[in-house]
């Protein structure tokens, strides 16, 4: 019926498209932490990919640096995320909200976080060296269904960066926290009247989003390879799956890192790796003409 | 700041660099540095028009520098077209690429407008890098080798006569730092900082926000290029590697030393920084961190740079007269 020509490029576009799927679950993390970052404290981090890279070299030293036994990325986790907790967290309180008090605070802001950047994107590049980093995968061996193979590495990604996104969801929905979170992000004066600590609030939201990229880091680190430059471009992703989804929402982040994600991986496939970002650059143009609200935001 | 306190630093700051190639004229490595000076100082404040005057959260500065610097360049390898002539080409090819980045740009917000430049940017060194860039004549990563210098009448202003071509430089850099004091002091500055204060508020006074942010794209694109395509020309090398991070993070440095919106101050700054930059050398590997933390430092301890500490005492000095 086929002949074996065909057949070899339907499991080549499988594998595209299962790459697809896995990269789009991490980006979906990603967006999420962004979305929930601008939307409830007003302030762009320009070292957003610079903390996906923070987590995944956290892990680096963990696994690789101190040859980590036990429990492998489990350890890692518990040990990881309230590390890039505490410093989403100092970051805000420290730097991030003393410059609140300025007219032009949010601009201010964004230098702030450039700087902070390009410092760690150098410190890194001093700390590990320009050579690439990897980690070990999460797990080994594949699944073979009939003809198609699934690593279980990428679906331990799809799973766990799901998971993360379905908990942070519930947790926004369902404790006092997530609930204040949401009232500051529609209101912040209304929040302060109803007793809301906003300045608590806005760091934690910081803290929660570095969370989020870093945990992406440490999960997509192990398919791309670290690298100490390679914050611009991730915090540049971010920002048009996003920006595409539709600031403020979830959903339209989540489907947006489905969409750029297989978009990537068929882009790669067909034209090379280095067109993604012209592809990315194309796409977020044609976003802010046609629909800047994006796929699902709300009217500006 | 008053039109005749803006000239006056710039004549003493440029009039101070004048005067070095007395002492250091046969050091070649010192005119290198003064020379940068002089470039990045064009470029500084270019950018500090854009992002401290009108607003508006351009971070493609850097890329115009390298479009006009590539144009430039390759109009004077493959057409053998003159660089006097190539230059200005370059700056309206700029100024043409900072109008079409600028027009998605007026209806966005901030951070939005911030991602679209800074798409361009990353989106450049692919592109010069990739089959696009070689086809058009690039040299695709290895950059180009082999720029011809400025010629003046059969005078070729090159590294081996530096000192007249650090003065021709210097006439250029000037001229656009004096423009830049024009645009600034006249209607269109006012018009700049009235948007940039309150949109709604200027547009109903009949300041049209799309001719006045168009303008300010296309004015700071022009210049940047010019001065893209006199560093090229000088330098007789270039290579996507100035779209790293290290130029874009120093160029940051120097406007906020200098003053983020306090327009001679980009000058100043990029002065400083230079200089600063090479006593740091020694530092090597850790000089690019040093940066990032000096940024992250000026924006939360000196919000105004050097000019907002200077244009301070002047302003109590005057109260106090």
């Amino acid at each position: 019926m086929f002949n074996e020509d065909t057949i070899l490029l339907l499991y080549e576009i499988t594998d595209v498209i299962i790459a697809g799927l896995s990269n789009g679950s991490v980006y979906a993390l990603m967006a999420i932490g962004m979305t929930l970052v601008y939307g409830v404290t007003k302030a762009f981090n320009f070292a957003y990919g610079d903390f996906f890279n923070m987590g995944g070299y956290f892990a680096w030293i963990l696994i690789v640096g101190l040859g980590l036994q036990f429990g492998g990325y489990i350890t890692v986790l518990i040990i990881v995320l309230p590390l890039l907790f505490l410093v989403g967290y100092g970051l805000e309180k420290f730097m991030v909200a003393p410059l609140r008090k300025r007219a032009d605070w949010e601009n201010r802001v964004m230098m702030l976080t450039l700087g902070l950047a390009l410092f760690l994107s150098n410190l890194y590049m001093v700390l590990f060296g320009t050579k690439l980093k990897s980690l070990p995968p999460i797990m080994d061996g594949i699944l073979e269904i009939g003809q198609i193979v699934f690593s279980y590495q990428d679906i331990m990604i799809f799973v766990l960066s799901l998971g993360g996104i379905l908990t942070f969801g519930w947790l926004l929905n369902n404790t006092r926290t997530g609930m204040a979170v949401r009232a500051v992000a529609q209101n912040p004066e209304g929040a302060k009247i109803v007793g809301i600590n906003i300045k608590r609030i806005f760091a934690s939201t910081f803290a929660i989003s570095t969370v989020m990229v870093g945990f992406g880091g440490i999960l997509l680190s192990q398919k791309l390879f670290i690298n100490p430059t390679s914050g611009g471009s991730i915090m540049v992703k971010a920002w048009v799956v996003t920006a595409f989804g539709g600031m403020g929402s979830i959903r339209g982040g989540l489907y947006a890192a489905f969409i750029i994600g297989m978009m990537e991986a068929f882009v790669g496939w067909i034209f090379g790796m280095s067109y993604t970002i012209i592809a990315l650059f194309v796409l977020l143009l044609a976003t802010l003409v046609i629909r800047p609200q994006g796929l699902m935001g709300k009217g500006a | 700041m008053k039109l005749k306190q803006m000239a006056a630093i710039i004549v003493i700051a440029y009039g101070v660099l004048a005067v070095l190639p007395m002492f250091v004229g046969d050091i070649p490595y010192i005119m290198n540095i003064l020379i940068m000076c002089l470039i990045w100082a064009v470029v500084a404040s270019s950018w500090d028009v854009i992002m401290g005057f009108a607003g508006i959260f351009s971070f493609g500065q850097v890329a115009f520098f390298v479009m006009g610097a590539y144009c430039s360049a390759i109009l004077a390898i493959n057409f053998h077209i003159p660089p006097v002539f190539t230059i200005i080409i370059a700056g309206f090819f700029t100024a043409g690429m900072g109008v079409l980045v600028g027009l998605p740009c007026l209806k966005l917000a901030g951070p939005y407008v911030a991602l679209v430049t800074f798409g361009v940017h990353m989106a450049l060194q692919p592109l010069l890098k990739g089959q696009i860039g070689i086809a058009l004549g690039s040299g695709g990563a290895l950059g180009l080798l082999a720029i011809p210098p400025i010629s003046i009448f059969g005078y070729t202003f090159g590294t081996d006569n530096i000192v007249p071509t650090f003065y021709l430089i210097l006439v250029i850099s000037m001229a656009c730092a004096l423009t830049i004091m024009a645009m600034v002091k006249s209607y269109w500055g006012l018009a700049f900082l009235a948007l940039k204060d309150s949109q709604p508020f200027a547009t109903s006074l009949g300041i049209s926000a799309f001719k006045y942010k168009l303008m300010v794209f296309a004015v700071t694109s022009f210049l940047t290029g010019i001065i893209g395509g006199v560093y090229g020309h000088f330098y007789g090398v270039l290579s996507v590697r100035m779209l790293d991070l290290d130029l874009f993070s120093i160029l940051m440095v120097m406007i906020l030393a200098g003053g983020l919106g306090h327009f001679p101050g980009a000058i100043i700054g990029s002065f400083l920084v230079v200089a600063a930059s090479e006593l740091m050398a020694p530092l090597g590997v850790y000089r690019a961190v040093t940066m990032g933390a000096i940024v992250v430092v000026l924006v939360l301890a000196l919000p105004d740079g050097v000019m907002g500490v200077f244009s301070k005492r002047l302003n109590n000095h005057a109260q106090k007269a």
